[in-house]
């Protein structure tokens, strides 16, 4: 139980202070637990639903506190922790602001993350992919004539029009995957593969778009 | 009383100082003259001798290789990103590694140095006006700039004898001042062309948290090329034996800036060269012949704007204000082409000259505690990554991403007891290490074992000026290595001492008894030239100009003997104008000796 009291004891003026970024009576900005994950240092509870305006309200109020403009006169520890929490806070809201980014993020906090590159074509978007490759191809071997260029734009609407129902699909599952065990095996499988999916027409998206900022042929 | 804080626009083309008050920040002028705007020129004379700002600017034309007007565009560079123009106008150390270095009256400096006598000129000025040590300072830099640029940047505060609290982006910086004048909330664009740099914001405001979404840029865009443009254009006019004359450029690139103020307002400008000669060659631009030659460099800051707003997830109809900033907005085309680009017309209520420094001396507030309900977010402009094998630019932290960030990487040895793991680290966007800008080595010591062995942690901390730090812990003894560091184009800690004790050896103890020396050495060097030209060249003098020079010399070698250098300068000033139609009679004669004369083209 001692050493549980130490961690509520503000390094700086030595009174206790919750587990709050900064201390309640001082200020300063604490140390962040050593098991704190991302929705933690927002304050928030872990789930996979999050309200935008919410998150936005609690990052700015977690940077006001411990921003290091707010910190510049005060101890080299005291800079150093609000340098540390600061870039903690920016991170998490990075990483839960978007639901693709928290649901990569929820997979790593479950010990099971995407993993970098995954060359196995989801089945579901095999056919999508097939057919924007060839066109890639044809692009590519007409040296960017403009009918060609023409598909690949309509391909393109295509893969971004795709992408938007994948992402709001995959929103929808997290509320009922809240509602139930968002922590459960099956459910980690679904959010691996529909992320999996989502990340292969992402990549597919960028190299189309490379392929259209490519020289054109007259 | 506290030592106040600062906020410096450190531009290309000129500097200024401010301070948060109650009622608002406010720009601090020379107390001597009232001027807010410092010439980012500095002059360096033979004997140590240093001059900055309007009387460095004027010198340029006579001493073109010892005079730096635009030393911005040099910061936090190596030799090899001087442009041929760049050759042409100044002087470099050839086969220097490391950060770039003038040579300049007989001596070479680093970038850093020479912004250190702008800095410390506005330091002077700082401290007349508010009467009292001023020793920490915020100071502006291009969002564009890199890690380099910006470590160069802190680097020629200290050599000023500035401790440098923050680093603020200077289109961040220009939002603070709309900010808090106009309590605006929303998205906004803030499209910054100044003299050197362009670089393009976006932002949310909401409730007093300034946060940047995107940000992009060009480091070497600007007014200055305009003037570019408009010499050439100029230069053509004169015989092509003339155009390469360093003199003669500068006087030329002078005319060409103020030809691009006057077309501002009016639709069309006269400028008049004289041949050495003496014939005069009149050349009349209308605006629209302006507009044609700089169309591609003002269209050049399109594709910057288009991608941040693609990397903030933004259409241009998402913005709801364009802020307009830096001098070069001024140019009509300027603000057409920003209205293209976001369907509306800019924003240009604060004098796009002083908006910089007036968000600084906000920001300078905030960090005092002065404005504690105003937060500003920034992002780092350039993506950063470190080599890997064969090359590759492995990138570990994305551009765009909000400062403080910190990413951490693990390494351990390829071949048995390795003694060290050497880090490079490089900023930028492409595929290939060698195509990014390297900023740094950093070579992390460890214990002798089997490869594979070592477990080495090593942590990549950006800071809120977007400055990079690297801190590095050896996991299996769980003990904090140093990392030593060896910048690619910048100064190390040493280099800094040593020139901050030379500065100390050569200190003013006395604001008054430096300006008397300085006004007397001025003095000795122009009435040194009269009389030598008056011996020389007395064939020259009109009928009576040669009794009023005589009169006006003695004058100032009077008054260089007593102790008022306010005098001292006023008389220098009588002569100076006295003589130059004579000097520039002496100099015509010359040239046209040291030339093939050949026919002018009649316009």
């Amino acid at each position: 139980m001692r050493t549980e009291t130490r961690e509520h004891e503000c390094w700086h003026c030595s009174r206790r202070t919750g587990l709050a970024l900064v201390c309640l009576h001082c200020e300063a900005p604490q140390p962040l637990p050593p098991a704190a994950d991302l929705f933690a240092v927002l304050g928030l509870p872990r789930r996979l639903v999050v309200d935008p305006a919410d998150l936005e309200r609690r990052y700015h109020d977690a940077s006001r506190a411990v921003h290091p403009d707010r910190h510049q006169s005060t101890d080299q520890r005291g800079r150093a922790l609000s340098l540390s929490a600061s870039a903690a806070v920016n991170r998490a809201y990075r990483t839960l602001r978007e639901p693709l980014g928290r649901g990569r993020y929820w997979l790593e906090l479950h010990g099971s993350p995407l993993g970098e590159r995954n060359n196995r074509v989801p089945p579901a978007v095999a056919a999508l992919v097939f057919e924007t490759q060839e066109q890639l191809e044809a692009l590519r071997d007409s040296r960017g004539a403009a009918a060609e260029r023409r598909t690949i734009g309509t391909v393109r609407d295509e893969l971004e029009e795709r992408l938007r129902g994948l992402t709001a699909e995959l929103e929808a599952r997290y509320a009922t995957w809240d509602a139930a065990n968002p922590g459960a095996a099956e459910v980690l499988g679904e959010l691996k593969q529909r992320l999996s999916e989502i990340a292969y027409l992402s990549t597919l998206l960028d190299d189309v778009e490379q392929a259209l900022a490519g020289p054109e042929h007259a | 009383m506290m030592d106040r804080v600062v906020g410096i626009d450190l531009g290309t083309t000129n500097s200024l100082v401010a301070v948060l008050d109650d009622d608002g920040p406010r720009v601090l002028p020379d107390p001597e003259t009232g001027a807010r705007l410092l010439p980012s020129a500095v002059a360096f004379l033979p004997g140590d001798e240093v001059r900055v700002g309007q009387t460095a600017r004027a010198l340029a034309g006579e001493r073109p290789f010892d005079t730096i007007l635009s030393v911005k565009r040099f910061m936090g560079l190596g030799l090899e990103h001087a442009s041929d123009e760049d050759r042409r106008r100044y002087r470099f150390a050839e086969g220097s590694q490391g950060a770039l270095r003038f040579v300049v009256a007989g001596r070479e400096v680093t970038a850093p140095e020479v912004s250190a006598y702008v800095l410390r000129e506005l330091k002077r000025w700082a401290e007349g006006s508010l009467g009292g040590p001023v020793s920490k300072a915020v100071i502006t830099v291009p969002a564009y700039f890199n890690d380099s640029q910006r470590q160069a940047t802190k680097d020629a505060g200290r050599l000023a004898g500035l401790e440098v609290l923050r680093l603020v982006n200077e289109p961040t910086a220009a939002s603070l001042a709309y900010g808090l004048n106009e309590r605006a909330e929303g998205t906004i664009a803030v499209y910054d062309l100044g003299g050197g740099t362009f670089d393009i914001s976006l932002l949310k405001l909401r409730g007093g948290v300034f946060e940047v979404l995107a940000t992009n840029g060009d480091t070497r865009l600007g007014g200055d090329d305009l003037d570019a443009r408009l010499m050439d254009l100029l230069l053509a006019e004169l015989p092509e034996a003339l155009r390469a004359h360093p003199q003669i450029r500068a006087q030329v690139l002078a005319m060409a800036e103020r030809a691009k103020r006057t077309l501002t307002d009016a639709p069309r400008t006269e400028v008049e060269l004289t041949t050495p000669d003496g014939r005069r060659v009149q050349r009349v631009i209308a605006r629209d012949e302006f507009e044609a030659l700089v169309k591609e460099l003002v269209e050049r800051t399109g594709r910057p704007c288009r991608q941040a707003l693609k990397d903030a997830g933004l259409q241009p109809t998402d913005i709801e204000e364009v802020v307009a900033v830096g001098g070069s907005t001024r140019v009509p085309l300027v603000r057409r082409y920003m209205e293209e680009l976001f369907g509306r017309p800019p924003l240009v209520r604060i004098d796009p000259d002083e908006v910089v420094a007036l968000g600084a001396g906000i920001q300078a507030g905030i960090l005092t505690g002065g404005r504690r309900d105003m937060l500003l977010l920034d992002v780092i402009p350039l993506s950063l990554g470190i080599e890997t094998m064969g090359g590759v630019f492995t990138r570990i932290i994305d551009r765009n991403v909000t400062i403080p960030v910190s990413h951490t990487e693990h390494f351990t040895t390829a071949v048995d007891n390795q003694t060290s793991v050497d880090v490079h680290v490089l900023q930028g966007e492409r595929e290939l290490a060698a195509d990014n800008r390297s900023l740094a080595r950093f070579s992390i010591p460890i214990e002798p074992l089997p490869a594979g062995v070592p477990r080495l942690e090593c942590t990549f901390l950006i800071d809120a000026n977007g400055i990079l730090c690297v801190t590095a812990t050896d996991l299996r003894s769980s003990r904090e290595r140093t990392v030593e560091v060896k910048p690619s184009y910048g100064l190390t800690d040493e280099e800094i001492e040593r020139m901050l004790e030379e500065s100390f050896d050569h200190a003013e103890d006395d604001i008054q008894q430096r300006q008397l020396r300085e006004a007397r050495v001025d003095a000795d060097t122009i009435l040194h030239a009269t009389r030598t030209s008056l011996a020389r060249h007395a064939g020259r003098l009109e009928p009576g100009e040669g009794d009023r020079i005589h009169a006006a010399v003695a004058a100032l070698a009077a008054a260089r003997e007593g102790e008022d250098h306010i005098r001292i300068r006023e008389l220098y000033d009588q002569l100076s104008t006295l003589t130059e139609p004579f000097a520039q009679r002496i100099m015509d004669s010359a040239l046209q000796e040291a030339l093939v004369s050949r026919p002018l083209e009649e316009l």
